[in-house]
């Protein structure tokens, strides 16, 4: 029966976007624990929404919209970056503000709002060739980030101070990585929906921490748990015709709790 | 070691230097004038004021009046403060180690010069401890990894030493070292102590109490 399923188009998109997805996000995640934004994944996704409202008003795609609103939403949060403090006031009021324009937005173009609201539970299954190129785009240029300047975003991730006396230009870095999350965050809720955008950014992370030894150890473990996470997610969820998106974050549950209750590396 | 150096030593000058967190203000007034290659312990007790001015050198705690220079140079935009945190080398305060792990090896190769700061880290003690992370080395351990790395950062051609209160989890054999290591560094050196070892290895002392400063001997 599976064998079946995997032989249709739409199941195969929705694969290959979760590998796409495997390799893109988690790093995205180590980079929110790294930060210590967390909050930011609630702050994108209702500019994620608001993109999507706008998006169904003029007629023109919603996750082009998404992904544009929340790139500019990584930029503009950048200035506030200088504390995580910082961050999660500005995170805070952007979240407000995004979800009070995108209902003024639906109101106002009399569109019906349960297809903005679609975004929230996301599709895997309807998984388009243009979600396919933006994940394929940042499965590729994430992990060179990740690879150009490790040294750089290791020291910004332990301590901010350490990273500017080591002559890393922190603003500039800070900001571009806002950017990556916001983008990245908007790509992944197109896979899992905006409630189960965890799965493949933040959990990944938070199980790798437990596992990998410093930034580059960190990254390649959460892409690992990430893969486990895509493939057997979805091999998981056709087998026992359940939908997609709660079998992933279930199983990437399970793994990050399985790291949490292993003992940390001490060397 | 002193291979390594080729070191230039900077003067260092505050000229009425005021600090502020919203309404209270940290550091007070304070003029001083460190020459090229003079070695200054700066003392007081908690909360005087020691590391806010500290911090005002590189930056991390903004000037609400008065003027900064390294090398008879102010630092204004974010090119001039690169260039200052570049002539600095910095040993923090001791705190919680990072958000995020760090090996030991990638601490010292931020330094500029991680053959030297590596050097520096072997002689003491941590030889062999690279591949750990900066979280799960002991609070000695942590400072003597921060100092090596200062070491690392003058071979590298910074000309000020910066070092809040760089013995303060250290023994008292540590402390000793860590004041030989300081007083043979080739630079002009600010260090906030409460540690007598470290004091005494200073050509000056000035204390801080109350955000002003005055001079003890």
């Amino acid at each position: 029966m599976i064998a079946e399923l995997l032989a249709l188009v739409p199941v195969q998109r929705a694969g290959l976007g979760l590998l796409l997805g495997a390799v893109a996000l988690p790093p995205v995640g180590v980079l929110v624990v790294g930060l210590d934004i967390y909050p930011v994944r609630f702050a994108i996704m209702h500019v994620a929404l608001l993109g999507s409202a706008i998006g169904l008003l003029t007629g023109t795609d919603p996750l082009l919209w998404a992904l544009a609103l929340c790139a500019l939403a990584g930029g503009g949060l950048a200035p506030f970056a200088t504390t995580s403090a910082g961050l999660s006031g500005a995170m805070g009021l952007l979240m407000s503000l995004a979800i009070a324009v995108a209902l003024l937005v639906l109101s106002i173009s009399g569109v019906n709002a349960n297809g903005a609201f679609e975004l929230l539970w996301g599709s895997i299954l309807s998984t388009r060739p243009v979600d396919l190129v933006v994940l394929g785009v940042l499965a590729v240029a994430i992990p060179a980030l990740f690879w150009w300047r490790r040294g750089d975003l290791a020291l910004l991730l332990h301590d901010r101070e350490l990273a500017a006396c080591s002559g890393v230009r922190t603003g500039p870095l800070t900001a571009a990585l806002l950017v990556v999350i916001a983008v990245s965050i908007a790509a992944a809720i197109k896979l899992t929906g905006a409630l189960l955008v965890d799965a493949l950014t933040l959990l990944p992370a938070l199980a790798a921490r437990r596992i990998g030894r410093g930034l580059t150890g960190m990254v390649v473990a959460s892409v690992g748990i990430g893969l486990v996470v895509a493939v057997g997610g979805l091999l998981l969820a056709l087998a026992l015709d359940q939908p997609p998106g709660p079998v992933l974050v279930l199983l990437a549950g399970v793994i990050a709790l399985l790291a949490q209750l292993s003992p940390m590396r001490r060397t | 070691m002193n291979d390594l150096w080729h070191v230039t030593a900077s003067s260092l000058l505050f000229r009425g230097v005021h600090c502020r967190y919203g309404r209270h203000t940290a550091v007070h007034a304070v003029d001083l004038d460190v020459p090229a290659g003079l070695r200054v312990a700066l003392i007081g007790t908690n909360g005087s004021g020691k590391s806010t001015l500290l911090r005002a050198v590189l930056g991390f705690q903004p000037i609400a009046d008065g003027v900064v220079e390294v090398g008879g140079v102010r630092a204004g935009n974010a090119a001039q403060w690169r260039r200052r945190r570049a002539e600095v080398a910095w040993i923090p305060q001791l705190r919680s180690a990072g958000r995020f792990p760090l090996l030991l090896g990638e601490l010292l190769d931020s330094s500029g010069h991680g053959e030297a700061a590596r050097a520096a880290a072997e002689r003491l003690g941590l030889a062999g401890v690279e591949s750990r992370g900066v979280h799960t080395l002991s609070g000695g351990q942590a400072q003597r990894a921060w100092l090596a790395r200062a070491v690392g950062a003058v071979a590298a051609g910074a000309g000020v030493l910066l070092a809040d209160e760089p013995t303060a989890a250290l023994d008292f054999a540590g402390q000793e070292e860590a004041a030989a290591v300081i007083a043979a560094l080739p630079v002009t050196v600010l260090v906030a102590t409460h540690d007598r070892a470290v004091a005494d290895a200073c050509d000056r002392v000035v204390e801080m109490a109350a955000g002003r400063l005055r001079d003890v001997a």
